[in-house]
């Protein structure tokens, strides 16, 4: 059918938006989700089960939540620490690290800009995979980078097509491990072999945000491989595992060189008071509940596989507190009738998976409503 | 005056007659230019002067009017802006009662039927564009009817070249009927300039020979929320579904990350795999003399955030079993038929080749109802058969309209999420929609 045509603009306006860069007027805003309230209100709900964003459900550990409890109205009327300075000396304490090699930001979002922006110009190309944490590409896109996307083969990064993606125009490599939203990841043979091929002189951004999900050996450890690639930039982050997705903290780490250049066009003062605190206290006191963690995840994950292998439903995941299924009606449909039985998830459209949806793994409460919600829908044709 | 590289130009002239030919002279120049040709460019010029001559008796005093001239692909368009707090532009109704001696109307009327596409838009407030387009003349292709057995895997191919595309639309030009396909299947030239100008996108899978093997093309109208798609078109002997499907799943992974809030059919072959849509409806068509039901898809691009809606309680029933049927959350807010100032105004898209208008409200008025007689009337005899409206419930007044639609034999037939500035009713005219 033929669509209204309208046009916004005025005659000034329209002169204003033909200067704005191609690059700036073709990029998708990116709409978050309503506050819960909100869409209770709207769905008409009286709880709502939010099995979306890969959140802990079990909220971060004891001493991140007494150091929140503890913190004191006054203090918000002074800036945090520009640089985090504590938080660096605990992050170095842990990883047997110089804190300068240490770079925090309001979540791992804001570093992933400054890596960027710190290595790239005009006419520069990042690389990473087509379906992968979107926010490489937005960046990249919106910065008026080329943002080479490589398929995924058997939802796993494929480190040959990866690697022939590189051009002497590539900057920076971004490798999600594990990759978000597959789970899939490389091993340490596979990480090593593709670092050894990529030219020296393009950085690799190596976002482990869920690698403390898994205790598996075979895994890398991002923290000992950038000690034999120095091009090795590692991204890891408070708001999984450690349950302060509120409080927004991330962190890079890497050879110093490297991240005083990022240091450059990172922005100070961006991660508040609370986060700060809380992030440092979660490091003291992280054992059991990572264990506590990864039992959760782990009965979930079978008890999701098991609902879905009994409707017959492809289904993949792998590290990390989230699995994907795939269903025979579209997955913003799905996402539309699980809300209006009180269960959030996240369509997988954007991500590239038409008909994929991806639920976070939680507590037997709320993965039971998920598939008696879920099942309900498919009765329903 | 101002030229810039996306080959526009860009005058303001003060509404006077001595400016006529400035005005006129730029479009000639413009057409000479961009290669509109010299059977097509006086059309563009004719309609920019009757433009100027309406429009410069009309604006408020002290304004001007900004005239450009663009390149759009396989057209040209010419397009004014300017104010209008008191215009009576009824004239600019497709129907519009034509008083003999009134010049000025007739000559509007004139620039409507020798353009090939001519649209008045309301930004807002009182700002206005008046806009002509003219289409270059293109070589007609003969469809391709031998459709090859083809060897998988396909694969798409990046940057499809000229002759790939042209062969695919001719391919697909010989398996589909007219009205499921795009005008530049059949004039391959016009479908290549379309796709340069990213008028439309486009995605080839080609075999394991290079042998093109599919096709589905989409647009992004400017303004719009929606992306509109047709196919996906199997070009193999053995109509192999794969092909549809990842056609299909191409073409949303290359939308899934744009503007766009959701992906709608505009010409949805037989081929589509269901399980990535969920069927709005159908609207009635007309095809070799006879009506036939053409189905709707949708799919929304992203998570629905909810939304407000205007409705009169005339519509209200359809909007609710359609929401509650699509599972969309809407607030419905009421709105009574107001009927404010005298005279309506309804834009038309006409698709002669498809037999097919698409009306769309631009001013309510207390004419509503025998303007719509009109449009009826005149489309029917221009022959246009198929004959819709678009009613926006984003805006109040519109949505107020239903009960005079209702009145003049049009029903609602699909709910289009998203499809205006908020959802859209499509209303169908005629006995057949039901």
């Amino acid at each position: 059918m033929a669509t209204p045509h309208t046009d916004p603009a005025t005659w000034s306006t329209s002169r204003l938006l033909d200067r704005i860069p191609a690059y700036v007027r073709a990029f998708e805003c990116y709409v978050p989700s309503r506050p819960d309230p909100v869409l209770m209100r709207q769905y008409g709900l009286s709880h709502l089960y939010r099995l979306n964003n890969n959140e802990n459900a079990l909220g971060p550990p004891p001493l991140a939540r007494e150091a929140l409890a503890a913190l004191e109205s006054g203090r918000t009327a002074q800036y945090p620490s520009g640089d985090s300075y504590n938080l660096r000396q605990a992050l170095a304490a842990r990883f047997g690290k110089s804190p300068e090699q240490f770079l925090v930001g309001n979540g791992s979002t804001e570093i992933i800009a400054a890596v960027i922006k710190s290595f790239c110009g005009p006419g520069d190309a990042l690389v990473t995979a087509d379906q992968t944490f979107a926010v490489y590409e937005w960046v990249g896109r919106f910065s008026g980078l080329e943002t080479r996307l490589v398929p995924l083969r058997n939802h796993a990064l494929d480190p040959g097509a990866l690697l022939e993606a590189v051009n002497e125009r590539t900057k920076i490599v971004f490798l999600c491990n594990p990759n978000n939203p597959t789970g899939s990841w490389w091993n340490r043979d596979t990480l090593e072999a593709f670092l050894e091929s990529l030219p020296a002189d393009v950085v690799v951004v190596l976002d482990e945000a869920y690698r403390e999900f898994t205790e598996d050996s075979r895994f890398p450890d991002g923290m000992e491989v950038m000690e034999r690639h120095p091009n090795v930039l590692v991204f890891r982050t408070f708001s999984k595992m450690y349950g302060l997705a509120g409080l927004r903290v991330g962190y890079l780490c890497g050879g110093q060189e490297l991240v005083d250049v990022v240091r450059r066009c990172h922005i100070v003062y961006s991660v508040n008071v609370a986060g700060q605190m809380a992030a440092e206290a979660a490091l003291a006191d992280d054992a059991g509940h990572i264990a506590a963690t990864r039992a959760m995840v782990a009965g979930a994950r079978d008890f999701l596989r098991d609902a879905f292998d009994s409707l017959g439903l492809e289904h993949v995941g792998g590290i990390g507190n989230f699995i994907m299924v795939r269903t025979a009606i579209p997955d913003t449909l799905l996402y539309r009738q699980l809300m209006r039985q009180g269960v959030m998830v996240r369509t997988m459209t954007a991500f590239r998976f038409p008909n994929w949806i991806r639920i976070s793994l939680a507590q037997d409460e709320a993965m039971e409503a998920f598939v008696r919600a879920f099942r309900a829908v498919l009765d329903q044709g | 005056m101002r030229v810039n590289a996306e080959q526009a130009v860009f005058l303001e002239l003060p509404p006077e007659a001595a400016f006529l030919s400035l005005a006129v002279s730029a479009a000639e120049t413009a057409g000479k230019a961009w290669d509109l040709g010299p059977g097509r460019t006086p059309r563009l010029a004719l309609a920019v002067e009757e433009f100027f001559e309406y429009l410069r008796g009309n604006i408020p005093p002290g304004d001007t009017l900004k005239l450009s001239l663009r390149r759009r692909g396989p057209a040209l368009r010419a397009e004014f802006r300017f104010r209008a707090r008191s215009l009576d532009l009824r004239a600019l109704n497709f129907a519009a009662g034509v008083a003999p001696e009134d010049g000025r109307e007739m000559g509007l009327l004139l620039a409507a039927r020798f353009t090939d596409r001519c649209r008045l838009e309301r930004p807002g407030g009182d700002s206005f564009v008046l806009s002509a387009e003219v289409d270059r003349d293109y070589p007609q292709a003969e469809p391709l009817t031998q459709h090859p057995r083809l060897q998988p895997p396909y694969a798409p191919l990046d940057q499809p070249s000229g002759d790939a595309l042209r062969h695919a639309a001719m391919l697909a030009a010989g398996r589909y009927p007219a009205r499921l396909c795009p005008h530049g299947f059949f004039e391959p030239g016009r479908l290549l300039d379309m796709v340069a100008a990213g008028l439309y996108e486009v995605l080839v899978l080609a075999d394991k020979a290079g042998r093109p093997a599919g096709i589905m093309l989409w647009r992004s109208p400017a303004g719009s929320l929606s992306v509109f798609f047709s196919g996906p078109y199997v070009l193999d002997e053995a109509r192999d579904p794969a092909i549809a499907r990842a056609l299909t799943e191409g073409f949303l992974a290359r939308v899934a990350r744009t503007p766009a809030i959701c992906a709608v059919s505009e010409r949805p072959t037989g081929d589509l795999p269901a399980e990535f849509f969920e069927p709005l409806g159908s609207v009635g068509c007309t095809q070799g003399g006879e009506r036939v039901e053409q189905q709707a898809f949708y799919r929304s691009l992203r998570e629905d955030e909810g939304a407000s809606v205007w409705a009169h309680p005339d519509l209200e029933p359809f909007l609710r079993r359609e929401y509650e049927r699509l599972a969309f959350v809407r607030e419905i807010l009421p709105v009574e038929a107001d009927g404010g100032q005298p005279h309506s105004l309804l834009a038309t898209d006409l698709d002669l080749r498809r037999g097919m208008a698409v009306l769309r409200p631009l001013l309510d008025g207390r004419d509503l109802a025998a303007n719509l007689a009109r449009h009826v009337e005149a489309l029917g005899r221009e022959g246009a058969p198929d004959i819709f409206l678009h009613l926006d419930l984003g805006q109040a007044w519109q949505a107020a309209m239903s009960p005079a639609l209702l009145a003049a034999g049009f029903t609602p037939r699909l709910l289009l999420p998203h499809g205006a500035t908020s959802d859209m009713v499509v209303f169908e005219h005629g006995d057949a929609a039901h």
